[in-house]
């Protein structure tokens, strides 16, 4: 038995040598970062959780930003899920959250009830969602608009030759194939935004169908997750869909182009996805634009917020000025030269009029009252000139 | 009457019916383990063991990534979760088994029993509660906590039947020569019941080096090693089951060759636990 005791606290201190041992040898050797010397005291480890759609922007900017500082930031962001995101902000246990929805008034108010400060929504990257389908012989490119995205997803229109289809695809020979639905059937950011986006072109949609992360679907089968509704498309010939853009162009899928509240027909892309995001938005950017009234955006986009406390003192999560600090520092990072990264993982940048308000929210960032952001975009050249 | 024939025919007839039932019984973990080895075995490489997973576009560009944060942080946490509850659980063993006549412990049989059929992701919870929201983070701290309350109940069970199982002549040889109650259990019982303690211990830590559920609010996950050593016991901290889950669900094929991988690094551990129980009940002292 003592031998045993022995052992297994001998094995427990080795391998708790041998981890901390191991922790240094990663970061031992490294310059200072910009922000000082990057001995073990200077270090910091910034926790973020949320979405899972801006997952891989988000960790790829971690992988940047810890290269950049030479190791003296990590930051470590777990994918739990826009609803997880907000509940674990709300619980104060993650400096920030991520969500494709933003918070509601009733948790705005609250928020500010309990800690005295607003809570920020911060666009840090934009989410489009196309239409994919899989008919046979014919490649991207077929047109949609709103109304006709609805009766397919009514049920109302079951065969691809129909005229309504045929009328804003002239050129295209369309097979007389029956439309397979497919849709989501898990709780989405992704089918927020699809839903929104019917929503707000049909009226006959808002009232029967609404729009939230999941809803009573009036016709079509279910994949679980963006892959479940690619499988699903990809096997069933006559099938139409809805990814995330990123999702499609990753796996070769076909998508197809949908017509604007502008009557531009808009071919999914970068550009149109944040012109559709250029738009007089609230301060608080708490807003829905699908359809937008931008005349090329892509009209089925939405934002992902960061969501933040206004006063980062109050969160339970931010145990100290310097941690408060370096999360400010990476947000700004985040929003401002970090955005290069996105076209390259398949994410649309943030459009200026975002960036705008975001410094705008970021200069009221407070530790203990005192405004901690502004003094640190004080010296941002691109702060300056907006 | 039968002939000497007809009952070998017979008994050799239910031996074979035994043999079957036994390969039944071992296939389905045979198959198990060969479909595992034959997914990850490619992805196990120098890298998975000494890189951090960081990103998806690490593997997606074909840059090294690996899981060292991950398998550090499971023998962090587990060996954290046995040290909190071998203690408690061997206290509450020899209560049951020593004391029977103790006023508490029907209370503590039924609550034992209740705390081994909960589950597991209820004890995360638990220690989401108690530690996670006072201290802010979640942290490999809650997650060995969490973890401890799957390994109590069993350490607590068989911890009272090793001892149990040592006849109480034993006990009476202890107390004719004068010695206190206390010493008796700690200095006679509990050597002579070493081989079944080590043994129950260890198959509770097995147990719980399995269990993603308990983590999942607990320890969290991280997609590196801490940036500070104390990380691992006060900050989020990944483990080999809850990254195991994470990669599986994943949309990235490469992620999914590390998730088998995973699972290849966790049966090896818990077989490694197995055969150190094997060892201990085998030794003589």
């Amino acid at each position: 038995m003592y031998t045993n005791r022995i052992i297994t606290t001998a094995i427990f201190m080795a391998f708790l040598s041998i981890s901390c041992g191991n922790g240094d040898n990663g970061n031992g050797g490294s310059l200072p970062g910009s922000g000082g010397g990057s001995s073990a005291e200077n270090r910091i480890d910034l926790l973020g959780a949320g979405a899972t759609f801006p997952a891989p922007l988000i960790t790829a900017m971690a992988d940047e930003y810890r290269d950049l500082t030479n190791n003296r930031v990590t930051l470590n962001y777990q994918s739990i899920g826009s609803g997880g995101g907000i509940r674990q902000f709300m619980e104060q246990t993650v400096m920030f959250g991520m969500s494709e929805a933003f918070l509601s008034d009733e948790v705005m108010n609250n928020i500010q009830q309990s800690t005295g400060g607003r809570a920020f929504n911060m666009p840090i990257t934009l989410a489009d969602v196309v239409p994919t389908y899989n008919i046979p012989g014919i490649g991207e490119g077929v047109v949609f608009d709103g109304e006709l995205l609805v009766e397919i997803y009514m049920g109302d229109v079951t065969r691809w030759n129909d005229p309504k289809i045929a009328r804003l695809n002239p050129d295209l020979d369309l097979p007389g194939l029956p439309i397979t639905v497919v849709h989501r059937s898990d709780g989405s950011g992704t089918t927020n935004v699809w839903t929104s986006f019917l929503s707000r072109v049909s009226e006959r949609w808002r009232n029967r169908v609404g729009y939230a992360t999941s809803v009573n679907w009036p016709v079509g089968i279910g994949g679980n997750g963006n892959e479940g509704v690619a499988g699903a498309v990809q096997n069933t010939p006559g099938a139409i869909g809805y990814n995330s853009f990123t999702y499609a162009l990753l796996n070769d899928m076909s998508y197809g182009s949908v017509v604007n509240a502008s009557g531009n027909v808009i071919e999914p892309s970068f550009e149109a996805t944040s012109e559709a995001a250029n738009i007089d938005l609230p301060e608080d950017t708490r807003v829905l634009f699908t359809n937008t009234p931008a005349e090329y955006g892509y009209p089925i986009a939405g934002f992902a917020w960061m969501l933040i406390y206004e006063n980062l003192d109050a969160n339970n999560a931010i145990s100290n000025r310097r941690e408060a600090e370096e999360l400010i520092r990476f947000l700004i990072w985040s929003i401002t030269d970090a955005q290069e990264m996105s076209e390259s993982l398949g994410f649309a940048r943030l459009p200026e009029t975002a960036l705008e308000r975001n410094f705008a929210m970021i200069r009221q960032l407070k530790w203990n009252g005192e405004l901690l952001g502004a003094s640190l975009l004080e010296d941002h050249p691109l702060a300056a000139s907006l | 009457m039968k002939t000497m024939l007809q009952r070998n025919i017979r008994d050799r007839f239910m031996e074979g019916l035994l043999v079957l039932s036994t390969i039944i019984v071992l296939l389905p973990l045979i198959i198990i383990i060969a479909h595992v080895i034959i997914h990850g075995i490619g992805a196990l490489n120098w890298d998975f063991f000494t890189q951090e997973l960081g990103s998806p576009s690490r593997a997606l560009q074909g840059r090294p990534t690996g899981l060292v944060h991950t398998i550090l942080g499971t023998l962090v946490v587990d060996f954290m979760a046995l040290t909190i509850a071998l203690p408690v659980g061997l206290g509450a063993g020899i209560m049951l088994s020593e004391y029977p006549d103790h006023k508490l412990n029907p209370v503590l049989r039924v609550m034992n029993d209740t705390l081994n059929g909960m589950p597991a992701i209820l004890k995360g919870l638990l220690a989401f509660v108690l530690i996670v929201k006072p201290m802010g983070t979640f942290s490999g701290f809650s997650g060995g906590v969490a973890l401890s309350f799957v390994m109590l109940p069993i350490i607590a069970r068989t911890t009272e039947s090793a001892l149990m199982s040592i006849p109480w002549s034993i006990r009476e040889a202890g107390l004719a020569i004068g010695l206190p109650r206390w010493r008796v259990v700690l200095s006679t019982v509990m050597p002579a019941a070493r081989f079944g303690l080590v043994t129950g211990t260890l198959i509770a830590f097995a147990r719980a080096a399995g269990e993603a559920a308990p983590l999942l609010f607990t320890s969290f996950g991280n997609n590196y090693l801490p940036n500070h050593w104390l990380g691992m016991i006060l900050g989020p901290v990944d483990t080999l089951p809850q990254r195991l889950y994470s990669l599986a669900i994943s949309p990235y094929s490469h992620w999914h060759n590390m998730g088998w991988a995973a699972a290849i690094v966790l049966l090896v551990f818990v077989m490694l636990t197995f055969a150190t129980a094997r060892f201990f009940t085998r030794q003589k002292f």
